[in-house]
């Protein structure tokens, strides 16, 4: 067995697992609120008899991109885009709490805010509900107004406020579903200093050019091994052909 | 199955769905009483490679795991219920609705459904119905002989005959839903309820939040032409970049199988 080849081929193997990542976040350019995941390659000497000559390189998360993505205006007063750093704070599937950027809400028929993918909204003290109302209005601080059914103008009021929360970065993980968790499996306390706007979206932040040349990078790396798999085939031809001949 | 190909393709899948609402949006752009439509995008399970935090031996751990995600799809169509303008028709039948409330239709099957579109006009009965040729509910019939019908803001109808008499002939009921956005569109302008949607609340207009009727008017279609544009050049060019990565990966097996056969 030769292993030279091996070496070639896990190169092979986890640059096109890296490529799946970055096709990932390609797919994602529109998703509303999407973080780009980020891979990357590592080396792992092999230990064994003989000396550590022999270098695997293997891919491994290096996190989620926390920088913003671009604010689009919708005009939709139950779209609401986080400024600067923060998340809003949403009940997951599994019934705990989890972050999210994705602001585009809304009300069910039971009165219950939610996000698209229909994750209800939270506040510090649970589920966010609305009673039936005309108006539905989300301040600076997650603050909900509502105007309800048959009253004036100055029957407006505040209802409850969205959780908004801040931890940092570096205690974030991303879970299977998508949505930023603590990696702690703890929850954030609520930051005042996170503040929304109403009617805009935070559109995803891949960044299409970068992710385009990353493309083009790994392709081309994935080229690299494949020739070298091939140079070691050929190796092992010639060695081949020269023992016949002596034979 | 080639993960790298397979995400790119749920990007192309979603870029088309949103093309085709885009599509849908700008071709309803002189659509009476049409609400624009948009995409929500939704990013798509991820595979866990290898687990973050696992153990790698028995006194160290790996301080990165490697989760792979799976692309993208599109969970839902979100209708957007802002107000669209006002145009002046002039037409006694033609009404609009300012603020919240739709008009409610009786279908031929007898179920009722519900549009902004007011479009009205009188069939061979006199009865009050869409341009489609259904009636409205409730059932509004104008008298033979009826000189001018007049809709006030409250939705009374008015009839004046030849005589100048007027006589109040019906009243036109709105009904209005906690969640407009779970209406589920049928085409013909009309939406029905759903289980998302709540029942309808109806009442007269002007009344427990409803909206008022303005006659001679229509409700123009929300959507914003230059919005939709803008999004289809961008959804065109997303869609560029995953037929992009589907030719880079597949460029790449190309070689793997040219080179080591």
């Amino acid at each position: 067995m030769d292993r030279g080849l091996y070496v070639a081929m896990t190169g092979a193997k986890q640059i096109m697992l890296a490529q799946a990542v970055n096709n990932h976040n390609i797919a994602n350019l529109n998703t509303v609120g999407f973080r780009a995941d980020s891979v990357s390659l590592y080396s792992q000497p092999i230990y064994g008899p003989g000396f550590p000559t022999r270098v695997n390189s293997v891919a491994g998360d290096s996190g989620t991109d926390f920088s913003s993505g671009v604010m689009q205006s919708t005009g939709r007063p139950l779209d609401v885009a986080v400024n600067g750093k923060g998340y809003i704070a949403v009940q997951g599937t599994d019934g705990k709490e989890a972050y999210t950027r994705a602001g585009d809400l809304r009300i069910t028929a039971d009165g219950n805010v939610t996000t698209a993918s229909g994750l209800p909204v939270l506040t510090e003290s649970g589920p966010l509900n609305v009673p039936p109302s005309t108006t539905v209005t989300v301040g600076s601080d997650g603050t909900v107004s509502v105007l309800p059914l048959g009253l004036t103008p100055l029957g407006v009021s505040p209802t409850d406020r969205i959780k908004l929360v801040n931890p940092p970065e570096k205690d974030l993980q991303k879970g299977n579903d998508g949505l930023l968790r603590l990696k702690s499996g703890g929850t954030a306390d609520v930051d005042p200093n996170v503040t929304l706007t109403s009617g805009m979206l935070e559109s995803s932040n891949v960044n299409a050019a970068q992710s385009l040349l990353n493309m083009i990078q790994l392709q081309r790396l994935y080229e690299l091994q494949v020739k070298s798999m091939n140079s070691t085939d050929q190796n092992e031809q010639t060695a081949q052909q020269l023992m016949s001949n002596a034979s | 199955m080639n993960l790298a190909l397979y995400s790119a393709k749920t990007g192309l899948d979603a870029q088309n769905t949103q093309m085709a609402i885009i599509a849908n949006n700008l071709a309803n752009a002189n659509t009476t009483g049409f609400k624009a439509q948009r995409a929500a995008f939704q990013d798509l399970v991820y595979q866990n490679v290898r687990q973050v935090g696992a153990q790698s031996t028995q006194n160290t751990e790996y301080s990165t795991g490697l989760t792979l995600g799976t692309g993208v799809r599109i969970v839902a169509t979100e209708s957007n219920y802002a107000q669209g303008s006002s145009t002046n028709t002039s037409g006694p039948l033609d009404l609009a609705i300012t603020g919240q409330g739709f008009f409610q239709i009786t279908m031929p099957d007898g179920s009722l459904a519900y549009t902004r579109d007011g479009s009205f006009t009188l069939d061979n009965q006199g009865n009050v119905v869409t341009a489609s040729g259904y009636p409205v509910q409730p059932a509004i019939t104008v008298p033979v002989g009826t000189q001018s019908v007049t809709v006030g803001a409250d939705g009374t109808v008015t009839a004046v005959s030849a005589t100048n008499k007027s006589t109040s002939i019906g009243q036109i009921q709105l009904a209005n839903f906690i969640n407009d956005q779970g209406l589920q569109n049928i085409g013909n302008n009309l939406v029905v309820e759903s289980v998302a949607s709540g029942s309808p609340q109806t009442g007269t207009p002007g009344l427990n939040g409803l909206g008022t009727v303005q006659q001679g008017s229509l409700e123009s279609s929300n959507v914003n032409t230059v919005t939709e544009l803008v999004n289809m050049i961008e959804c065109q060019r997303a869609y560029e970049m995953n037929s992009k990565a589907i030719t880079a990966s597949d460029q790449m097996l190309e070689y793997l199988t040219t080179n080591l056969s």
